[in-house]
């Protein structure tokens, strides 16, 4: 019997970034519009970016999927119609929403598919059932349900299942924490969080001691899901899903890449001992993150899944110093630069398919081809055209 | 109106009785939340509740997984002739409880559910099993009044008690403390952050999860006869954190015995409306938003993505129908300046002097004073 493969479902905070995880490999995108979300400070797109994005993804046998997967309350749910119907009008894959009257409107006007965002934190099989019966063809289930439940959602509630596979992790049951509503008068459930779960606290726990304990006690590890491909693939997992829309080009670019490599490598292979794995791992750590965890992919999380430690102690010791904006023998490689890098420094360049192709950053000019011995940041520079090399493709560098 | 609130014993059950209440929350220790009592202590309250013409009230609020939502599924048929009503939040407790039971249900709307649609949507889902809907905390008092007057169902809110801010399964105060006795034991934290504004956090951690909640409990018992008027058919009492004894001062605000300053300088804990009266929580959007990069639509051209003093312009063209040398430019600056500008210089990224540039590439132009990079680039 043919294997049931997943799709690999990337954040798209940007036009470009939905260029970019297409590019790398990504089967389908999410992205948002300028309202209805839960991501009010991203770039998110406009309505001719949207068109646009789609087109791109389309002619790449991509999806792309809209959130509007805010608590809409009444006078956000009274502007959607316009929305949805030009949605349904370029033709994007599927809306993912929260709420059972944001699942009605829809219904009512469209016919697009509908997958209930994990917002509605859906985390057994009843629940699916619940979606399914007014209208959900997919669940995008809470990230507290394992891999082996997922599957069994999936049999018994007959619907399409969606699981986060990576990424940064809401401590609570996603829809269920207002801390930012009640304390810094910004509803979170709309976009508004304040990441309050990623504070430090002083705890006094009635200990004998007068002392205070101090901790990260509510912030989670990060999601990484890559050596449990195999699950996913065996519960038959509809799609798995990278979360980040805020996070940047490297980021979707290199989650696209290494997710999928992964997934074709067990298509060709039908098993997952590549001594690639070792390399994709790599990959994943070159990206900034928190300590990853597999979180309650195949058991509850435990204590080890907490992240006690300050925000922005990354452990990436990479950073993204540009993107390919032209690469031909003709006008060599043109690289928007994001970070400045030096001449004689190795950059790598991160094909959409294999290996890093490393280079040494000898002979750099600006494009007007005066030579530079160092680069700056939002200029752009020519270095000499390697193969393989093209348009969108992203260079790091070891920091 | 009527009253609603949790028993925790019998003698929780005897007060509630003296009051006129005639119906009463008990929380078994495996469904509800905070339920703290084992089967053969609920069957004694329910029965006690009997007794006393209480409606028993089960309370299945908490989120669980397939692996433990099936089994304990499927101990509630053992408990049911003791249930009147099942009260429930998630959805599939909802669906199970509709479709294997034939009791009464009060949805638990508190998180979410802020539009009419989905709750009428809701209430319509299960046709006349759904008794009540209880409504978010969040909503403001404009809306409680449009809901208790468009629904079909009965609406609850909360009339004094802990606002929960947090809830996830994971065990948070487990691992900070040396030793914990049992897996049932309760841990309870007060908790602080420099970067929070407030100070002294209630958290508790138990069997079913942590949950943070708000310094300052909820009280709208100084809104009770305007929400009578609303037409809000009930309001809770949610005294599990507090003595039990100051239902009896609540009650007295209520029958006017009482002034309310003279209840709010009683009670322990600080009080609060939270949104009852505005609910502002999106009014700092549009400062979160940034504005440079929404304005993109109509004429928008693409984006300055080099800007070189004396040389040149680099414009990555966005836009499909490409740069003309013939075309004029409004440039609009990163700080709201706007340029306008002829462009007499056109090249593409090989450095060729060109009529045009296409769509979804780079063109050169000459360098224009005052334009930055990131400037948003506009057909004039
Ligand atoms: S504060 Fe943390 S737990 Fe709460 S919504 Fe934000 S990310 Fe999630």
């Amino acid at each position: 019997m043919k294997k049931h493969f997943p799709e690999i479902l990337a954040p798209a905070g940007s036009l470009e970034k939905l260029k970019v995880a297409v590019l790398y490999g990504a089967n389908a995108v999410y992205v948002g519009g300028q309202k209805f979300g839960l991501r009010t400070a991203a770039d998110n797109f406009t309505l001719d970016e949207l068109k646009e994005g789609v087109l791109f993804a389309h002619q790449r046998q991509a999806k792309v999927y809209v959130v509007l997967n805010s608590f809409l309350h009444d006078k956000d749910l009274a502007e959607i119609p316009d929305f949805i119907k030009f949605l349904s009008e370029i033709r994007v894959d599927a809306v993912i929403v929260s709420d059972l009257g944001v699942v009605k409107t829809v219904a009512s006007l469209t016919n697009i598919p509908i997958h209930i965002s994990t917002q509605a934190s859906t985390l057994n099989v009843e629940a699916a059932k619940f979606w399914k019966s007014v209208g959900a063809t997919r669940i995008v289930l809470g990230r507290e349900v394992s891999v082996k439940e997922a599957g069994l959602i999936k049999r018994e509630a007959q619907i399409e299942v969606e699981m986060f596979i990576h990424g940064s992790m809401c401590m609570a049951y996603s829809g269920n924490c207002v801390i930012s509503n009640f304390t810094q008068g910004r509803d979170s459930n709309r976009g508004g969080c304040a990441h309050s779960c990623r504070f430090e606290y002083s705890l006094d726990l009635g200990l004998d001691s007068m002392e205070k304990k101090k901790a990260y006690f509510m912030s989670s590890k990060d999601l990484e899901g890559l050596r449990i491909l195999p699950d996913f693939i065996s519960e038959e997992i509809d799609s798995l899903k990278i979360e980040g829309r805020m996070k940047s080009h490297l980021y979707a670019g290199t989650m696209s890449k290494v997710y999928s490599e992964a997934l074709s490598f067990y298509q060709e292979n039908g098993h997952f001992l590549s001594e690639d794995l070792m390399s994709w791992e790599m990959e994943l750590k070159k990206v900034s993150h928190r300590t990853y965890t597999q979180a309650s992919l195949v058991k509850p999380a435990g204590p080890d899944s907490i992240f006690n430690e300050r925000e922005n102690s990354s452990d990436s010791e990479w950073q993204m110093v540009g993107k390919v904006l032209e690469a031909s023998p003709k006008t060599g490689i043109v690289l928007e630069v994001r970070n400045a890098f030096n001449q004689g420094d190795t950059i790598e360049i991160l094909p959409f398919n294999g290996k890093a192709v490393s280079i040494v950053a000898n002979e750099i000019t600006d494009i007007m081809m005066k030579p530079l011995s160092r680069t700056k940041p939002s200029t752009l520079i020519k270095l000499p055209f390697v193969d393989g090399v093209e348009r969108w493709q992203l260079a790091r560098q070891k920091v | 109106m009527k009253f609603v609130t949790y028993a925790q014993n019998l003698n929780d059950l005897n007060r509630i009785k003296n009051f006129g209440f005639n119906e009463v929350i008990l929380g078994h220790i495996d469904f509800s939340r905070f339920g703290k009592l084992s089967d053969e202590e609920f069957y004694q309250l329910a029965e006690r509740a009997h007794d006393l013409d209480l409606r028993v009230v089960f309370e299945w609020d908490v989120l669980m997984t397939e692996e433990k939502f099936h089994p304990l599924a499927l101990r509630l048929p053992n408990l049911l002739k003791w249930i009147d009503v099942l009260r429930l939040q998630d959805p599939g407790a909802f669906e199970w409880s509709l479709n294997n039971t034939q009791l009464p249900l009060q949805f638990i709307a508190e998180n979410g559910n802020h539009n009419l649609r989905g709750l009428q949507e809701w209430a319509d889902y299960a046709h006349d099993r759904l008794e009540r809907i209880i409504l978010s905390l969040e909503l403001p008092k404009n809306k409680i009044e449009e809901y208790c007057q468009q629904l079909k169902v009965p609406c609850e809110l909360l009339g004094l008690g802990r606002i929960l801010l947090f809830y996830t399964p994971r065990l948070l105060l487990t691992p900070l403390v040396e030793e914990k006795i049992s897996y049932n034991q309760e841990i309870a934290a007060i908790g602080e952050s420099e970067e929070s504004p407030h100070k002294g956090f209630p958290i508790v951690e138990n069997r079913h999860g942590t949950f943070m909640f708000h310094i300052k409990e909820f009280c709208v018992l100084d809104h009770h006869a305007e929400l009578s008027a609303m037409g809000l058919s009930c309001l809770r009492f949610d005294l599990r954190w507090t003595d039990f004894s100051y239902l009896d001062a609540a009650m007295s605000v209520l029958k006017n015995e009482k002034s309310f300053e003279q209840f709010k300088m009683s009670f322990p804990q600080d009080l609060m409306k939270g949104f009852y009266l505005t609910n502002k929580t999106d009014v700092l959007f549009p400062k979160l938003k940034n504005h440079r990069l929404q304005n993109r639509q109509g004429d928008y051209i693409g984006e300055v993505i080099e800007a070189e003093k004396g040389s040149h312009l680099a414009i990555y063209v966005k836009n499909e129908l490409g740069l003309k040398k013939s075309d004029r430019l409004k440039i609009l600056h990163p700080k709201g300046e706007e340029f306008f500008i002829n462009i007499y210089s056109l090249r593409n990224l090989a450095l060729e002097d060109v009529e045009a540039v296409a769509g979804d590439s780079v063109a050169i132009i000459q360098y224009a004073t005052g334009v930055w990079v990131k400037s948003h680039v506009f057909y004039a």
